[in-house]
């Protein structure tokens, strides 16, 4: 039987099952995506939560593991409303695009950033950490791609216009949607560097257009409960 | 038949096969009388038990108990996940308004978006202008949260006021065996002490 002793892990889904107990499925540093059983924890007085750094240890062979044990090895945070439909977004991609026990570490670093500085943003710079963290979250799966050069190997100019071709990268046209000005702010990749408000759609498109890629027929459902938030 | 009797108790949350053996037997040797009573009984409510066409909770007439009681406050409505958090309300004797049953709550992941949850449903229902106050009661995780957002959302072109239920320390409890999430929530939800 394989022990984990403490691994660090946050938890991205919950469901109930049997009587007393949870389905849980935790994005840890070390292994991965990992499915747990926790065994009578909806009785459990502690509730184990998400957005959360925990320390967790599980034991078992086979698919379905035991979670043995865990704590709580962070500070709590308030995330509501609108913030918490952005937080369940990432969790979903987290679900459907990383695979189990595939460990991503930089990633997992990626979502705590995320997690904790999401709170205290207004909504453009939400939006705009949540572009940053799917473009981020590609390059980690290995589907990045290069915002400095476009596919003539000639640099991104700030001053030009691009368009995006599925495979290839940026091609340079004179009423292209994507400026090159919301390149260079990608590969900034911080804060500060806020497109304004026509550009964070353009990227939301780009970004939507290389997840789906990804995605095939698969659907996030978290995107319907966007319009209302 | 007895086989059966066991795999049909089986399907009873908490019930293996060992549990069932038991029920079987106590059935057959001790209580046939009692054994006639419960399938009697499991009869008329599968036939006749459905849900309430206004609050969606159990009910054996087209209107539950509470939705046809006159005496009840129908300008609050207070929105439940399943029928046991009504049972649970109701035991407390804290609120006289009316009920919806959501019978789960929003989670993406799991497929389970607005419409599987019957939400238009709420809607169509929230049109009714004596309803002046609704309570988001669902439960204090993350889905629940994600629904009560949804909820409120979709309530807020109707000029009702919203409401959620407080979370915090249990009463009778004490700070220092409370969870720091909890902890947190009650402070940042504390209220003017008079």
């Amino acid at each position: 039987m394989r022990k984990i002793e403490t691994a660090s892990a946050v938890l991205i889904h919950r469901r109930a099952y049997r009587d007393s107990s949870l389905l849980l499925d935790f994005y840890t540093k070390e292994h991965g995506r990992v499915r747990l059983v926790g065994r009578g924890i909806r009785k459990s007085k502690t509730s184990i939560q998400m957005f959360q750094r925990l320390n967790i240890s599980f034991s078992g062979k086979g698919e379905l593991k035991t979670l043995t044990q865990w704590e709580i090895d962070d500070s709590p945070r308030e995330i509501k409303g609108g913030t918490l439909i952005l937080c369940i977004y990432i969790n979903e991609l987290i679900s459907v695009l990383v695979h189990d026990n595939d460990p991503h570490p930089e990633l997992f670093d990626i979502y705590i950033d995320f997690i904790n500085v999401i709170a205290s943003l207004n909504n453009n710079q939400q939006l705009w950490l949540l572009r940053l963290f799917e473009s981020n979250m590609l390059s980690e799966l290995g589907y990045g791609l290069d915002y400095r050069i476009d596919l003539n190997g000639n640099e991104i100019d700030e001053n030009k216009n691009y368009e995006y071709r599925q495979h290839l990268g940026f091609d340079e046209k004179v009423d292209g949607k994507i400026s090159g000005k919301l390149l260079g702010s990608l590969v900034s990749s911080d804060l500060e560097s806020l497109p304004d408000e026509g550009m964070l759609k353009v990227c939301r498109n780009l970004n939507r257009e290389r997840l789906n890629l990804l995605l095939g027929n698969k659907k996030i459902r978290s995107r319907e409960l966007f319009f209302v938030s | 038949m007895i086989e059966s009797l066991n795999k049909a108790f089986c399907i009873l949350p908490g019930v293996g096969s060992k549990t069932a053996n038991r029920f079987v037997y106590h059935l057959l040797e001790r209580d046939r009388d009692g054994g006639m009573k419960l399938a009697k009984a499991l009869i008329d409510a599968m036939e006749n038990v459905k849900h309430c066409q206004s609050c969606r909770a159990l009910s054996e007439k087209e209107l539950c108990n509470i939705c046809s009681n006159t005496v009840r406050d129908s300008s609050q409505l207070c929105i439940v996940e399943t029928p046991t958090d009504i049972h649970a309300i109701e035991q407390s004797g804290a609120y006289k308004g009316k009920y919806f049953v959501l019978s789960g709550y929003l989670s993406p992941i799991d497929g389970i978006g607005a419409s599987e949850l019957g939400l238009n449903e709420l809607e169509e229902k929230l049109k009714d202008s004596t309803i002046n106050e609704i309570i988001l009661a669902t439960n204090a995780t993350v889905e629940g949260e994600v629904t009560a957002h949804y909820i409120s959302n979709m309530a807020r072109q109707f000029n009702i006021q919203i409401t959620r239920i407080a979370h915090g320390i249990p009463i009778g409890g004490e700070l220092e065996y409370a969870d720091i999430n909890t902890i947190a929530h009650a402070l940042s939800g504390r209220k003017k002490y008079d």
